[in-house]
């Protein structure tokens, strides 16, 4: 049940982003590109981190 | 009564509000880099004081910030004024006051003792004189400025800067540093044991005595000193500028609207109340209440102040018709209604935030810990 | 009454302190974020080293913030104490984006600054990381603020004189804040700040792996700024492009600048790549063109005309004599504002009410009613701002814009192969390019307000009547003060800077067991040692 409610709340959020969303794309169109390019780079920039990691991990212990 | 004289007294008293909510906040901060070199004698025991208020002064200082942001949106005209006519009391305010974040943050960096000593001068005085600056200016601001205008509103300030330290002026500089060093001292008691609470301790008494004496006085002083009263107006809720009005002076004319509701006079009583109990709740080692009634003192005295100066800001003593009132300073009822706003949304949850970073960093500050963490002041 | 030497000085001040105050800022934009970054792979994976790097280059942060912080306040006192007029003539309109910055920005950053650095044993994971997070979007949201006020100087949206008040007031807020000078404005000096903060963290990192100490860390480090960078240079590229669109439409004078474009061409004009401009004679000493690319690149047509020079003088000379009356009327409704005749004239003529007080200043007495032609000339002249340095710090600024782009590209290349310590030229390049952003975003602001002049607030208010009527005895005063200040300032920040990052890590008492590695490339996560 919890789980459930958790879903719902997210669906909630989910539904108002899209909404605030439409409308800031609509009047502060530069504003929305900040919003979502910011977050691109952030979690861009953090997955490259994380490939690093990988890579490393590769180069220490080639799989055969 | 039409909107926009409601906004216009709503954002008098937000002014008061934020006026009080800095000398509290950031008079606290500063108290504490007062006293610091006096409640440690050793560096370990600086670093625990400044480590006290270390993850809350910047957020503090917002307070200060938004007071000058408020000021500016709210009463333009009051900000351009009183900004560039006490130009060079301004600016020892903003040097003192900028080398306070470099204090905080650089101190500790460097384990030279000359390097540490400097740094904690500076603090003391980026504590000190911003704190006796703030005092003077609002005596300043009860005594009368020496200003006019021009036909496009461009201020003429005559004076100089040596009458911005007349003596009524550095009696409510004294009120005011005395309030913040009971306030530092109060955050200290709360957040340290030992010696340094017990100096603390002493610090609050003093400051709270000292400070009570002297706001009696200026009080007294007040009763003495010319005061404006409004004669022929626009309409309050009238767009105006300050030419239009004319303005008598009249010792002891601050007393008016006292006497006209009696009801005020609970504004210095509880100014005078809250420094007194305060210090009784000081000795009685009450760190929080003491902290508490500390802030309903800065409220009574700021409030003392605004309560007898209504509807004057700034008045002038050179040309008192064109003082600024609450009435001919303050911004367009459109600008009013969106600061409004935003104030309603955004203050309730800074209040929540900051109480929470407080909540979180709750508990005494212990030498040890100072050691060893690394992210200490 | 109004001394020129005061405004000269005033202006030299603001423009100084700005300038400083702006050394500081573009690093606190982008670290805020690079720091969220690096600590949300922390707690995403947990591994200790993304941790160490998220408190290592925090340290470094808070050194700049301090001073970030500082400088800051100087800026909010300075409208009121240097340009006093100003503040009274525009306060009700960009007093308001300044307090909301407080209230809805700053506290944030501020309240959350503190416990990012001092919460680390105090808070969860994930509730510190949601603290780094607030952080940054405190930081940027003060930028917000700051530049929907700066972009009302530039493009005043939302705002309408009211002669009774004699000032400027809000009239619509939104318009305020979705003004698209503001909203480009924002967008290009956020991202700017992240690319300044990639190229140092890129830098301080190649710094280290040229040393080969700290290898684990730097590697991360230098990883994820070459990704943060690269995407933030592309962003910051392409937002400059969109505020030269924005701002050539609403700012001809300072596009004209820009492109020291002393005639109007036929379209499509020709592009001056390089030029010697000379204000006296209104043309271009020397100049090497391409022919066709300048109207593309401003107007995204092949058709449309960009007004030069000549076109923008001969329309101002149509303004000011069309604002002379506003002003007649104003000052009559300052005496007596129910003067009903003095009203209709003031409507009537208000839209150039600006250009009224431009000619205001060589008027004998400043008395409008008795400018001649001549005066009418001079101030005609003055609309077009001293095209010489800003054509040039503008082309300054987009060669290391361009430069830091084909930098972050090839950084980019090698440390996604993961042999970036290999190219040694690399990390050198990378330790010069630190100061490039830092230059960069001072010369944006060059081109922004040396291009708004001669207005403070863009048509509306000209800057020699913004200035407070101060003495130039206390200018003398307040610059000397600000000077000493500001110069042991920097000394110490700068040393304290470099001997931190020459520490390292380190220094900083970390406990995982990667740090300082001797060895060149050996390297175990944290993790694995556990």
């Amino acid at each position: 049940m919890k789980t459930f409610w958790l879903f719902l709340v997210y669906l909630l959020i989910a539904l108002l982003v899209i909404v605030l969303g439409i409308i800031l794309g609509d009047i502060g169109p530069w504003y929305f590109a900040w919003l979502v390019g910011t977050v691109m780079i952030v979690l861009i920039s953090a997955a490259g981190g994380a490939l690093l990691d990988t890579q490393e991990d590769e180069k220490q212990s080639p799989r055969a | 009564m039409e909107a926009y004289v409601i906004l216009k007294s709503l954002w008098w008293l937000l002014l008061g509000v934020l006026l009080m909510g800095l000398a509290i906040m950031v008079g606290m901060d500063m108290g504490v880099g007062t006293l610091l070199r006096f409640v440690g004698r050793t560096d370990t025991e600086r670093r625990v004081a400044l480590n006290t208020i270390g993850p809350h002064w910047d957020g503090n200082q917002v307070w200060f910030i938004l007071g000058g942001g408020a000021i500016f949106a709210a009463f333009p005209l009051i900000y351009a004024t009183a900004f560039s006519g006490l130009y060079v009391v301004m600016l020892l305010l903003l040097w003192t006051m900028i080398v306070r974040p470099l204090g905080f943050e650089y101190r500790s960096k460097l384990p030279g003792t000359g390097w540490r000593n400097a740094w904690d001068w500076m603090l003391f005085l980026s504590g000190f004189l911003p704190m006796v600056i703030y005092g003077a200016a609002i005596g300043n601001m009860l005594d009368g400025v020496p200003f006019h205008f021009d036909w496009d509103m461009n201020s003429h300030y005559t004076g100089s800067f040596i009458t911005l330290f007349n003596p009524f002026a550095v009696v409510t500089g004294l009120v005011s540093l005395s309030l913040s060093i009971y306030m530092g001292g109060a955050m200290l008691m709360g957040r340290t044991e030992g010696a340094v609470y017990q100096r603390a301790r002493k610090a609050v008494i003093g400051g709270g005595l000292i400070g009570a004496a002297l706001f009696a006085l200026a009080g007294i002083w007040v009763s003495f000193l010319p005061g404006y009263q409004l004669v022929a107006a626009p309409d309050p809720g009238a767009a105006q500028t300050p030419l239009q009005q004319t303005v008598t002076v009249a010792s002891g004319a601050w007393l008016h609207n006292f006497g006209a509701h009696p009801a005020l006079w609970l504004v210095p009583v509880l100014g005078f109340a809250g420094m007194l109990l305060g210090t009784l709740a000081a000795g009685n080692h009450k760190p929080i209440l003491t902290w508490w009634l500390g802030a309903l003192a800065w409220i009574g005295v700021i409030g003392t102040a605004g309560a007898a100066m209504f509807p004057f800001m700034m008045p002038s003593s050179s040309d008192p018709s064109q003082s600024l009132t609450v009435w001919n300073s303050v911004s367009s009822e459109h600008t009013l209604a969106w600061m409004t706003g935003w104030t309603a949304v955004f203050v309730p949850l800074v209040l929540w935030y900051t109480s929470w970073a407080f909540y979180v960093m709750r508990g005494k500050v212990k030498s040890e810990t100072i050691e060893a963490d690394e992210h200490a002041y | 009454m109004i001394n020129g030497t005061v405004v000269a000085l005033s202006r030299w001040q603001f423009a100084m302190t700005a300038l400083y105050h702006f050394l500081f800022v573009p690093l606190t934009l982008g670290m805020t974020f690079l720091l969220a970054a690096m600590e949300t792979v922390y707690v995403t994976t947990g591994k200790q080293i993304y941790r160490d790097m998220a408190q290592f280059w925090g340290k470094l942060f808070l050194i700049n913030f301090a001073l970030g912080v500082s400088t800051g306040l100087t800026m909010e006192f300075e409208f009121g104490t240097n340009w006093s007029f100003y503040s009274g003539f525009v306060g009700d309109i960009f007093g308001a984006p300044l307090a909301i910055e407080g209230l809805m920005a700053f506290f944030m950053e501020s309240t959350f600054v503190g416990l990012m650095a001092f919460g680390w044993q105090r808070l969860t994971k994930v509730q510190h990381l949601i603290v780094t997070y607030l952080v940054a979007l405190g930081s940027n949201l003060s930028a917000l603020w700051i530049l929907v006020a700066n972009g009302f100087m530039q493009d005043p949206q939302g705002a309408k004189f009211n002669p009774l008040t004699m000032r400027m007031e809000l009239h619509d807020f939104p318009a305020l804040l979705f003004s698209p000078d503001a909203q480009d404005k924002f967008v290009h000096t956020s991202i700017a700040g992240y690319v300044t903060a990639s190229v140092f963290v890129l830098g301080v990192s190649a710094y280290y792996m040229l040393h080969q100490r700290h290898m684990a860390l730097a590697k991360r480090s230098f990883r994820m700024a070459a990704l943060f960078g690269v995407l933030a240079t592309a962003g910051v590229i392409t937002l400059g492009d969109a505020l030269g669109f924005v701002g050539g439409h609403a700012q001809p004078s300072k596009l004209a600048a820009m492109e020291a474009m002393w005639h109007t061409e036929a379209p499509p004009a020709s592009f001056n790549v390089a030029a010697i401009p000379s204000q006296r004679e209104q043309r271009n000493l020397w100049t090497l063109q391409i022919p066709c690319v300048l109207t593309p690149l401003i107007t995204h047509t092949m058709t449309q005309t960009v007004p030069g020079v000549d076109t923008l003088e001969a329309q101002a000379v149509q303004r000011i004599k069309n604002g002379i009356p506003a002003v007649e009327a104003l000052k009559e409704l300052s005496g007596n504002p129910n003067d009903a005749q003095a009203m209709a004239q003031f409507d009537a003529h208000q839209a150039d009410l600006g250009y009224g007080f431009l000619v205001q200043r060589y008027a004998p007495n400043q008395d409008v009613a008795l400018a001649t032609s001549g005066d009418i000339a001079k101030a005609a002249r003055d609309v077009i701002p001293q095209v010489a340095p800003i054509f040039w710090s503008f082309r300054v600024m987009v060669a290391m814009g361009l430069l830091m782009l084909a930098f972050f590209i090839a950084a980019v290349i090698f440390t996604l192969r993961n042999d970036a310590e290999k190219h040694r030229w690399l990390l050198k390049l990378a330790l010069w390019m630190i100061p490039v952003p830092f230059v960069a975003c001072e010369m944006g602001w060059l081109v922004a307000e040396l291009g708004r002049q001669p207005w403070t607030v863009y048509q509306m208010l000209p800057t020699w009547m913004a200035a407070s009527s101060h003495s130039v005895g206390y200018m003398v005063f307040s610059l000397a003060g600000f000077l000493l200040l500001y110069s042991i300032f920097i000394a110490v920040e700068m040393y304290l800077m470099v001997k931190f990052i020459r520490l390292g890590p380190s220094a900083h008492g970390s406990e995982s067991p990667t740090r300082g590695g001797g060895s060149a490339g050996t390297y175990a996560p944290a993790a694995m040692l556990k």
